[in-house]
């Protein structure tokens, strides 16, 4: 196992670095000026020559490169153009969407399990369909516009949620979830459409298996053949589409932190790239790539704690 | 600022073309008095924007002006008819004889928002920190500022270098705010935790959610504040902000997208106060900017660049109403002026000149004509790759087809083009300015010799004479004389083709009194409060 976790980890290293290289080298291949971007209204050749000088952009670009690695690795991703320290508002911004993503895989998960070892135990049945068409809708619904119809609906009109914002949970835990139940269900809505596909294929795959049909000739009780067998090996399926998703949560976020104001790590990577701040922006990049690599990195291990035999093979390879 | 249509743009439907007069723009929603307002409570304004750096010298953004509003006051200020006003001084400044030298007398008996005394030395310490910080954003618009001298605490001397009218217009905005020199010495990032004068004091910041400030215990004025917060909220979308206004999260909100005007207008919650701002959208021709802005100009021979002729059929071709209700749902304010119809410049500076808000077709066919460019064509780039920009191109790519000029379109995202202008890239381009109080900032910038702005490298030695003379003359009368006479000659030569004024809306709460609005387009809301 331990083999298994540094080659993993080695290898996750080296995509960071390559991953350090293509932010870096993007953020430059931006069209414009950052330095005219952020020089303001009155764009004063000095003030534009200033903020070159602060970004280090008057220097050649393998300087720029290992200076801002060097910082990066002592956790001093410099400081934005609001003047703040973008470590700061980074992991100030991360614990937000990490929730936001948490809550939504919550309310996907459970819904899209359901649904999919429903669909899947009564195949071809009115749940089935209903359930399939439902995943359909799930996934045609764009987030902006399902964000939109629940605010005017859940904010505007019954005013039972707070249309926008955030408040923290150790402030006030209530508070908070009011304000993210429907980022939350936005988000979850378009994961658990994937997961009852993922879930139903899966299961439908291990109810025919050898194993299923084992278990059922041994006079198991059918609840415990679904829940113990065949949901247990679909499983790992399904692991590993949560995984995969959540990087397109973190994606769906940037739009559904928008759309509820909430200020979360998306919102921040969508404001980097608005206001050309170079700086702001290597680092959400950065830590992006960074922590798609990590979860990558975790989906393994939990694959490889999940079937014993990936390991092995791994070890063997 | 300048800005691109598409800044506008993404607001673009949120301006109004009814020219209000100034007196009924300003103060656009202050109907109830004093009387009727509690004390206490928090008011949420939802920004449209988010400001940068909380640091008066360093900051660049509109909206930061709004949040400086409530905890950074002024030397001067702007009253409801953009006529400047003593806030921190008690007087318009005094000035010498020869114009080099400015006496400023401060109100005695004030203090910072951390307790210590507003000074003398404080002012002096705030200016030459503008004039001298690395970066400092005040920097170029203070600069004749040669030294300033406190010679008592009450009072301020500025010696200048050159005679420089538009400084007092300076001092009520960024470069007036007076800093905390115990925050200054204390050797930290002042944006992180600012000091002023002001009824409000800076509490926190959550990048990229929000900013709050509290109720000063050390305003001199401190019966007049109501509210014990104002929390500025940074609501990109502009859908959100509507739907956080009527679901009552937010009270105040900036800047409302047109969609979204008519559903609030109906909502018996809210009030929608309009301002036609002192900014302007127009056609910045390039003439000669050959090798880059502020390099040596010579005309770079484009068909517009070459014939005056050209560019007065350009303009004549521009059916100015038709191009606000075709692009922009007729709620702009059509004008052939940099200087707004709200500013008290506008009247004197702009009488007895023409502008013909409505195409010549005729003339301008006979300009062509006269050039002698059997089909002229233009290159016109527009600041932003949106819908808005998109339709205000073809628009006028029809127009100037009709009297035999081609002109072909570019798209281009802002900064690009803002890059592109500098560099000199460009036959005509589709920008704005988010407009100044005085002339001096609509005007010099763009089209004097060595105006920062100037990316029509328009070089006229007798233009740049007016202006510089504006810029030496003290009396109003004189300068209304000569920015007319400076407009005459931009309007015959054109380096810059003026199309309209934008108007701006705001949503807010019928629940909140006290919200004032002007024609600079910021949300005053320091002295609101919660009806009764």
């Amino acid at each position: 196992m331990g083999g298994f976790l540094l080659r993993k980890a080695g290898a996750a290293l080296i995509v960071v670095f390559i991953s350090s290289v293509v932010v870096f080298a993007g953020v430059r291949a931006l069209p414009g000026d950052p330095a005219i971007a952020l020089g303001g209204e009155n764009r004063d050749p000095a003030v534009v020559q200033a903020i070159r000088h602060t970004y280090g952009l008057d220097q050649p670009l393998p300087v720029q490169y290992v200076k801002w690695v060097g910082r990066a690795l002592r956790g001093d991703l410099g400081l934005d153009a609001r003047q703040l320290p973008v470590a700061h508002t980074i992991v100030t911004r991360i614990p937000i969407t990490l929730e936001l993503a948490f809550l939504s895989v919550l309310i996907g998960s459970l819904i899209g399990l359901l649904a999919g070892v429903i669909a899947a135990v009564r195949r071809g049945k009115i749940s089935d369909h209903a359930a399939t068409t439902s995943a359909l809708v799930g996934l045609s619904l764009p987030h902006f516009w399902l964000g939109l119809m629940m605010i005017i609906l859940f904010a505007v009109d019954l005013h039972w949620l707070p249309a926008s914002g955030y408040v923290s949970f150790r402030e006030h835990p209530l508070a908070n979830l009011e304000h993210m139940l429907m980022p939350a269900v936005v988000l979850g809505t378009g994961l658990s459409a994937v997961l009852m596909r993922q879930t139903r294929s899966a299961m439908l795959t291990s109810l025919s298996a050898d194993y299923v049909r084992t278990a059922r000739a041994k006079g198991l009780a059918e609840r415990s053949v679904v829940g113990k067998h065949a949901l247990r090996n679909s499983l790992i399926t399904v692991t590993t589409v949560i995984g995969l998703q959540l990087g397109a949560l973190i994606s769906g976020a940037v739009i559904t932190e928008q759309i509820f104001v909430i200020p979360g790590f998306g919102r921040l990577t969508l404001e980097a790239i608005n206001q050309r701040d170079y700086t702001l922006l290597q680092g959400v990049v950065l830590v992006a790539a960074t922590g798609y690599v990590v979860v990558n990195l975790l989906v393994d291990v939990v694959y490889s704690l999940l079937n014993p035999r990936i390991r092995v093979s791994g070890a063997t390879q | 600022m300048k800005v691109s249509l598409g800044r506008f743009a993404t607001f673009s439907l949120v301006v109004l073309c009814a020219a209000a007069a100034g007196a009924a723009v300003a103060a656009a929603h202050t109907s109830r008095s004093a009387a009727d307002i509690r004390n206490g409570g928090t008011l949420t304004i939802g920004l449209a924007e988010e400001p940068d750096a909380l640091d008066p010298t360093l900051a660049r953004t509109f909206v930061g002006r709004i949040v400086f509003l409530s905890m950074c006051e002024k030397l001067y200020d702007l009253d409801s008819h953009l006529n400047i006003v003593p806030q921190l001084a008690t007087a318009l400044p005094q000035v010498s004889k020869d114009k080099l030298t400015y006496t400023i007398k401060l109100r005695k008996g004030v203090k910072f928002n951390d307790g210590t005394a507003f000074n003398a030395a404080a002012v002096k310490q705030t200016l030459e920190r503008d004039l001298t910080l690395k970066g400092s954003v005040r920097a170029s618009e203070i600069s004749p500022i040669k030294t300033v001298d406190a010679p008592n605490t009450s009072t301020v001397v500025l010696h200048l270098s050159s005679p420089y009218s538009p400084l007092t217009a300076q001092l009520a905005d960024r470069a007036g705010m007076i800093l905390s020199p115990k925050a200054l010495n204390a050797g930290g990032t002042f944006a992180q935790s600012p000091v002023c004068v002001g009824p409000f004091m800076f509490k926190d910041r959550v990048a990229g959610d929000h900013i709050t400030v509290v109720k000063s215990p050390y305003y001199y004025d401190k019966a007049k504040v109501h509210l014990a917060s104002i929390v500025y909220r940074i609501m990109t979308d502009p859908s959100s902000r509507t739907q956080a206004l009527r679901a009552g999260d937010i009270q105040v909100e900036d800047r409302i997208q047109s969609t979204d005007v008519p559903t609030l207008q109906k909502n018996n919650g809210v009030t929608v106060p309009k301002a036609v701002t002192i900014g302007y959208q127009g056609l910045t021709i390039n003439i000669g900017n050959k090798n880059g802005l502020l390099k040596p100009y010579s005309n770079v021979g484009s068909d517009i660049a070459k014939s005056q002729f050209i560019r007065s059929a350009f303009d004549a071709a521009l059916d100015r109403t038709t191009i606000n209700k075709v692009v922009f749902g007729g709620l702009n304010q059509p004008d052939c002026y940099p200087i707004a119809p709200v500013s008290p410049w506008y009247k004197p500076t702009t009488k007895g000149l023409a502008c013909d808000l409505h195409a010549n077709v005729d003339l301008a066919k006979k300009l062509v004509k006269a050039s002698g460019i059997s089909s002229p064509s233009v290159n016109l780039m527009l600041g932003g790759t949106d819908p808005v920009n998109a339709r205000l191109g073809q628009v006028i790519q029809s127009m100037e087809a009709a009297v035999g000029i081609k002109v072909s379109v570019t798209p281009t995202e802002f900064t690009t083009a803002l890059n592109r202008a500098d560099a000199g890239n460009f036959d005509a381009f589709a920008v704005g300015w988010s407009g100044r109080v005085d002339p001096d900032g609509n005007i010099y910038g763009f089209v004097a010799t060595k105006g920062t702005l100037n990316d029509s490298g328009y070089a006229d030695s007798k233009l740049d004479y007016i202006l510089n003379g504006a810029r030496k003359s003290i009396s109003t009368k004189s300068r209304d004389t000569l920015y007319r006479a400076a407009m005459q000659i931009i309007h015959r030569q054109r380096p810059l083709i003026y199309l309209y004024h934008p108007v701006n809306y705001y949503g807010v709460s019928k629940k909140v009194a006290g919200v004032q609005i002007y024609g600079d387009g910021l949300i005053r809301a320091a002295f609101a409060g919660y009806t009764k």
